[in-house]
């Protein structure tokens, strides 16, 4: 017998090792109900979380030196040149805060009606509350997986699949979290996805990466009014990425290659996905302003108010305009069933239903005589026998 | 040529135990955190993992210790990734065994050799990696069989590079 293990040492040991292996990787895969293979990517088994654990624990403290000395040294060129410009990139940053200040009281006004609309409608919008700014300090090294390593972890709040972004606009979701760092999924890998939609055109598609590491938007049906340029933010669907944050642009528009009848749109990030040293993860979404933005806000209105109020003054009475031509266009809007009310309404406020023109002469489209379909409510339900 | 018994002709190179240790890692955290670095963005057509796994197993000679520094190292770069953990195992299990045969059989102390390896071992793992992925576990993956030429290509230029410097790690009777 010893002779034989002997003898064949290596390839016994080359099948025991590759079996150990192979049998690892069969309990990290699983076959959905529609019979596709796929990765516990969400939820790593713990054996192969404390594998990862570990090799994170080893791996991540030197590229946090490597990192730090870098970044220092930069830190160090880049104050320097700083340095030269200082006066005038310090008139020009309070000559923009003055701007947005102005601005952001402006819009104060929109954003809190907004709310009351959302309200009304019965759905929330969640507003980014709390972030945590993190260090990126490495990433998988390889191009089939595209993630990224903070130096912020489950000590410091992060959690799984909390959004990451810049202010360029969004990278990825927190993937695995340990202790005191934590993998990022970027947005430009494979198997991840984000819902998005464009700007203009209002089409939803759900991002994700390519083998170059392009980030798409696949499986789109074709159309025309889709062009290079177009901006895409996020549509909010996923539950990771808060609605409205910045993605990117449309760089271009191919056919899917295996469906003539699909296009893949090619996606031009706003983040900066390969050269990021530091992100905000998002802790927190609350449908409130923080109090930091409040204050901001009270800020521009005591700085700003005068000019802030004939702004707001003047966007409410093109808002009345607006809404009395809509009404005037959409009869439907007002509710024919609605009980008269004896409060006074104003006068640029008096939205009156026109009725329908009648028709000169009787044809097949025009209601018929008498008591008109036109002067039915909407929601009229004909009995037996009416017409 | 190939020598009449190469067993016992060939050299077998000997370091330190701390080179062990950490010429390993310190492939892996190169590997981690030199294609964030914008300017050797290009590193990430390179993994030293499997340049190291094919130096130590040419080196050594010794397909056993090929394969488990193979394992090794494979494992902790899978871990370091969000796919699954064994793919890079796997693949590099089979590079450690690979060349610690063909270094038993040649003389890897020639450029032509080393270079010619590689190449070849790159483009073997990156082959049983996809079929791995997609024959096996079924998984869907697009890829660019250029990027993988490039891969084995930025593979033999390490060789060429950190060869030479690995060499002098060597113990000297």
């Amino acid at each position: 017998m010893e002779p034989f293990f002997r003898r064949y040492r290596n390839p016994l040991v080359l099948f025991t090792l590759l079996l150990v292996q192979f049998l690892l990787l069969a309990l990290q895969v699983r076959r959905t109900d529609a019979g596709i293979s796929t990765l516990e990517d969400t939820h790593d088994g713990h054996s192969v979380r404390l594998l990862r654990s570990w090799t994170a624990a080893i791996v991540t403290p030197f590229e946090r030196i490597l990192q730090g000395s870098t970044s220092g040294v930069r830190y160090v060129w880049g104050n320097y040149l700083d340095l030269r410009h200082e006066h005038d990139k310090n008139k020009d940053l309070e000559q923009t805060i003055d701007r947005m200040r102005l601005e952001e009281a402006s819009l104060l006004e929109d954003a809190r009606q907004g709310q009351r609309l959302q309200e009304q409608l019965g759905f929330q919008r969640q507003y980014i509350y709390q972030t945590r700014i993190a260090a990126v300090i490495g990433g998988s090294g390889t191009d089939h997986s595209r993630v990224l390593y903070i130096n912020k972890g489950s000590s410091d709040g992060v959690a799984h699949d909390m959004a990451v972004i810049v202010p360029q606009g969004i990278v990825g979701k927190v993937r695995e979290v340990f202790s005191h760092t934590a993998q990022v999924l970027v947005i430009n890998d494979q198997t991840s996805g984000a819902g998005v939609i464009l700007e203009k055109t209002r089409i939803r598609g759900i991002l994700r990466g390519n083998a170059n590491g392009q980030t798409q938007i696949v499986g789109i049906l074709k159309d025309d009014r889709i062009q290079p340029g177009e901006r895409i933010l996020t549509a909010g669907g996923d539950q990771i990425f808060p609605r409205g944050l910045p993605v990117g642009v449309v760089k271009k528009v191919i056919t899917d290659p295996d469906r003539d009848e699909f296009i893949d749109i090619i996606v031009e990030p706003y983040a900066p996905l390969n050269r990021i040293d530091e992100v905000q993860v998002i802790t927190s979404m609350q449908p409130v302003f923080s109090p930091e933005a409040q204050q901001d806000i009270n800020a521009s209105e005591q700085l700003k108010g005068p000019e802030a109020q004939a702004i707001r003054e003047k966007s409410i009475e093109e808002q009345k305009k607006a809404a009395a031509i809509l009404a005037e266009r959409l009869p439907g809007l007002t509710d024919p069933n609605a009980q008269p009310t004896d409060e006074p309404k104003p006068a640029d406020t008096d939205i009156r239903v026109k009725p329908p023109l009648r028709p000169k002469h009787q044809d097949n489209f025009s209601p018929p005589g008498g008591e008109s379909d036109a002067t039915k409510p909407a929601n009229h339900i004909p009995q037996k026998g009416e017409h | 040529m190939l020598p009449d018994d190469p067993r016992h002709n060939l050299v077998v190179r000997r370091f330190p135990f701390q080179v062990y240790i950490l010429i390993p890692l310190v492939a892996l955290v190169l590997q981690a955190w030199l294609p964030r670095q914008h300017y050797l963005s290009v590193t990430a057509y390179v993994d030293l993992p499997l340049v190291v796994t094919i130096y130590f197993a040419l080196s050594r000679r010794n397909p056993v210790q090929g394969m488990f520094m193979g394992a090794t190292l494979g494992l902790l770069q899978d871990a370091m990734t969000h796919q699954a953990i064994g793919l890079n195992g796997i693949t590099k299990t089979v590079v450690g065994y690979l060349a610690a045969s063909v270094g038993v059989r040649i003389d890897e102390g020639s450029l032509l050799v080393r270079v010619t390896l590689s190449v070849g071992l790159s483009l073997l793992s990156s082959a049983l990696y996809l079929f791995i992925f997609e024959q096996l576990l079924g998984l869907d993956k697009e890829w660019h069989w250029q990027t993988e030429i490039l891969r084995g290509l930025g593979n033999a230029l390490m060789a060429i590079v950190f060869y030479p410097l690995l060499d002098r790690l060597q113990l000297k009777d």
